[in-house]
């Protein structure tokens, strides 16, 4: 079941469209790329969702209900331009904005020692902002986002300005909200961590969804038919191809060859039994196209 | 409602907390208590020597001849040069032609010995040491009088001669009735200037704390909770609680710091305390006067006039124009304040809102000299200036209708100024990196939402 749905949102600034009739669904529990070059329309439907801005056509859909003031408790959000009031105190500061999700002080206060414990960053708490780090102030910052417990999570840009540790770090905390039941939907232009962590994406170009899906799905899709094998360099591959398969590229490793090919539909058969005949094959296997292929492929078809 | 208490909280709480909040809070009152102080050692000191023409109406048959107890019975001092007339008519014209500055007229009531009674006519409030010259000489005189006449005195008259209470009202000699112009200026100017005071500094805490919101991005995140316009109200409700406590605060220390140089000082302040400061206190000196006798309907007419200013009405309009200013000028600073950013200048957005309330003080001169003119009219009308203007007019007496317009106008313009800059906020807090121009800003009214 949906946990978000939009269906033909669209929304105008002045003279230039932001959304042109945008449909999506984000089923419950799963991660949710919301993908696309700048000035696409991400964070136009990101406000949306986060009500910070309503769209002009469409309906939207939290749980089945029309989105509603009541469903900002439900929703956590780190904007790509994310700040805090440097002058406040951190553990102040979190449990402000806690506060402002409808949490009560004290649970707030118990939460947050939890989870700056668990960054370990304790010793921050009567510290002012500006004196963190800004990888600190990251850290703090996505604590205010999910420290409500939401059931869906909005992270936009999430790791643009984090170092690799706390990337790596962020990685594995959004992985561990997803297994507790959470929903993230994130928008990036991080096509490695969209493979490593989201389930499904939309991708949206100059205002308008130009392809969503399952993952593995879109992959299968765009796949070029390209499988990578690897055999004992005394042979050549190219003496053992048969008729419906080409050559892309070949490279010889240590005592390896390995070889990019193109096969026909149906042929994988008849080619592999036809280089077993002559020699052993070390591996082989399907090659897809990555989402960083698809993305700029699908963009500049358009 | 609810998110809006935790808004105002935070902000509340973070700007009394501040290191200016109590630097002002301790500053404020020294500037005050020295503003009080300082006016009393100039009164003390007067340098001029005054005209003062006597116009005795106590004339009464002696024997064959008209007799004045006061005629030529006044001694000329370094302050006070005393000359004698008997029509009050012919003194008003001296008055106002400056031959004069002061008319002291002793108005016949019938009364024997004639010891009340006595009317201060001058522009300006006499200085204390002529004051207290003149009611010196009154008793001189009156003393005379009773030990050469042998008058029969009972205990309530001696108890005057020991203290002798005299009333000193600025009068306008033509209508007969109390002007008070000089208290009536300086109540206006204290409270229009507190006004303005007011409006600045807070309406841009108010610019600048919305600014500071947008250039440190913390602000995207806050009206994912709340709404852009319950975030801007939370803010200007917050500082204008921070306003009202800085000013109570004021209040109280003033209030504190004069009683503990009273008490330091008793010499020096004391006796200006006991015969000037209030007017409470002259409403007293003059109920002393009436216990005297049998009252009489010139005095009597004295005491209606000490409350021709109505203290009741000019407490209550300034409280009203006081939030009413500030809520209008706070929601356009706010406005303002989202149109701010770091590469960008905002300054030029600035401009408009601050000319009517310079405007304002500028014209302070103009208003104070003609309350009811044209001007003064017209500019406590508009909203923009009438927290100002209407404040210095109120003590000098405004029609009803005008002030009922003026209220109204005023929120009428505050409802469209929170509108207008909701509008704009919600619009400018998102928007980086951009050089808004007032065609943009004409733009962002189109959006939905």
């Amino acid at each position: 079941m949906a946990i978000f749905s939009a269906k033909n949102v669209s929304k105008t600034y002045a003279h230039h469209k932001a959304l042109d009739s945008v449909s999506i669904d984000v089923e419950r529990g799963s991660v949710f790329g919301l993908l696309g070059p700048n000035g696409a329309g991400k964070t136009t439907l990101i406000r949306i969702i986060n009500q910070i801005t309503a769209p002009d056509e469409g309906e939207i859909l939290f749980n089945g209900e029309k989105l509603n003031l009541s469903h900002v408790h439900n929703i956590g959000y780190l904007p790509e331009e994310r700040g805090l009031y440097k002058k406040m105190k951190v553990g102040e500061q979190a449990i402000y904005l806690a506060e402002l999700k409808g949490i009560k002080k004290a649970e707030a206060k118990k939460r947050l020692e939890y989870w700056f414990e668990k960054f370990d960053i304790l010793s921050w708490w009567d510290r002012k902002v500006e004196e963190l780090s800004k990888g600190m102030q990251q850290k703090v910052q996505f604590i205010t986002t999910v420290l409500h417990e939401p059931e869906l999570l909005i992270f936009d840009e999430p790791f643009s300005g984090f170092d690799p540790v706390n990337t790596n770090l962020l990685k594995a905390e959004i992985l561990e909200l997803k297994s507790k039941g959470a929903t993230i939907i994130f928008s990036t232009h991080n096509m490695e961590s969209v493979e490593e962590i989201c389930d499904s994406i939309a991708l949206l170009n100059r205002s308008k969804k130009i392809l969503d899906g399952k993952v593995t799905e879109i992959k299968q899709r765009f796949k070029q038919n390209e499988f990578e094998i690897v055999i004992p360099k005394d042979y050549n591959i190219k003496d053992l191809l048969i008729e419906g398969s080409e050559l892309i590229n070949s490279e010889v490793y240590y005592q390896t060859q390995v070889s990019r090919l193109k096969i026909e539909h149906g042929k994988n058969a008849d080619l592999l039994s036809n280089i077993l005949k002559q020699t052993d094959i070390i591996s082989y296997k399907e090659v897809l196209p990555s989402m960083n292929q698809i993305f700029i492929q699908t963009v500049s078809n358009e | 409602m609810n998110k809006i208490s935790i808004i105002i909280k935070r902000e509340y709480l973070t700007r009394i907390k501040k290191k200016s909040f109590l630097v002002m809070t301790f500053l404020g009152p020294i500037l005050i208590a020295s503003l009080w102080i300082i006016p009393f050692f100039l009164a003390l000191n007067s340098e001029t020597q005054s005209k003062v023409l006597v116009v005795d109406e106590t004339i009464f048959e002696k024997g064959e001849s008209k007799s004045s107890l006061y005629l030529n019975n006044f001694k000329n001092t370094e302050d006070l040069r005393f000359e004698y007339g008997y029509d009050i008519n012919e003194a008003q014209i001296k008055l106002e032609n400056g031959e004069y500055d002061a008319v002291l007229e002793i108005v016949n009531t019938n009364d024997m010995p004639p010891i009340k009674g006595f009317l201060f006519y001058s522009d300006n409030e006499p200085s204390l040491s002529a004051q207290q010259n003149i009611r010196n000489q009154l008793t001189e005189v009156l003393k005379n009088y009773v030990l050469t006449y042998d008058y029969g005195m009972n205990a309530k008259d001696l108890a005057w001669f020991n203290d002798p209470k005299i009333g000193f009202y600025s009068k306008d000699i033509r209508s007969g009735e109390n002007s008070y112009k000089e208290i009536k200026t300086v109540l206006g100017t204290i409270s229009g200037f507190l006004i303005y005071m007011f409006i600045f500094i807070f309406g841009a805490q108010v610019m600048k704390s919305v600014s500071e919101e947008k250039t440190n991005r913390i602000v995207e995140v806050l009206i994912s909770s709340i709404k852009p316009i319950q975030l801007l109200m939370g803010k200007i409700i917050a500082l204008a609680l921070v306003g009202l406590t800085q000013f109570v605060l004021w209040v109280c220390l003033s209030g504190l710091l004069i009683t503990g140089l009273q008490t330091i000082y008793p010499q020096k302040f004391s006796p200006v305390q006991k015969e000037n400061i209030t007017l409470n206190e002259r409403v007293i000196s003059v109920d002393k006067l009436d216990n005297f006798s049998n009252e009489t309907e010139k005095v009597s007419q004295i005491t209606q006039g000490l409350f021709s200013i109505n203290y009741v009405l000019i407490i209550g309009m300034f409280l009203f124009y006081f939030m009413a200013g500030y809520f209008l000028y706070a929601s356009l600073f706010g406005a303002v304040g989202a149109l701010m950013d770091v590469d960008t200048d905002a300054q030029q957005f600035t401009l408009p809102i601050t000319i009517p309330l310079i405007l304002a003080m500028v014209c302070f001169p103009i208003i104070l000299n003609n309350p009811s003119g044209n001007v003064a009219f017209w500019m406590s009308i508009i909203p923009l200036t009438a927290p100002m203007v209407m404040m210095m007019r109120i003590p000098f007496g405004v029609p009803i209708w005008e002030i009922a317009l003026s209220m109204s106008l005023m929120i009428i313009f505050i409802a469209g100024a929170i509108w207008f800059a909701a509008k704009i906020y919600r619009t400018g807090i998102l928007m980086y990196g951009k050089n808004i121009t007032y065609k943009e800003i004409w733009k962002w009214f189109k959006y939905n939402n």
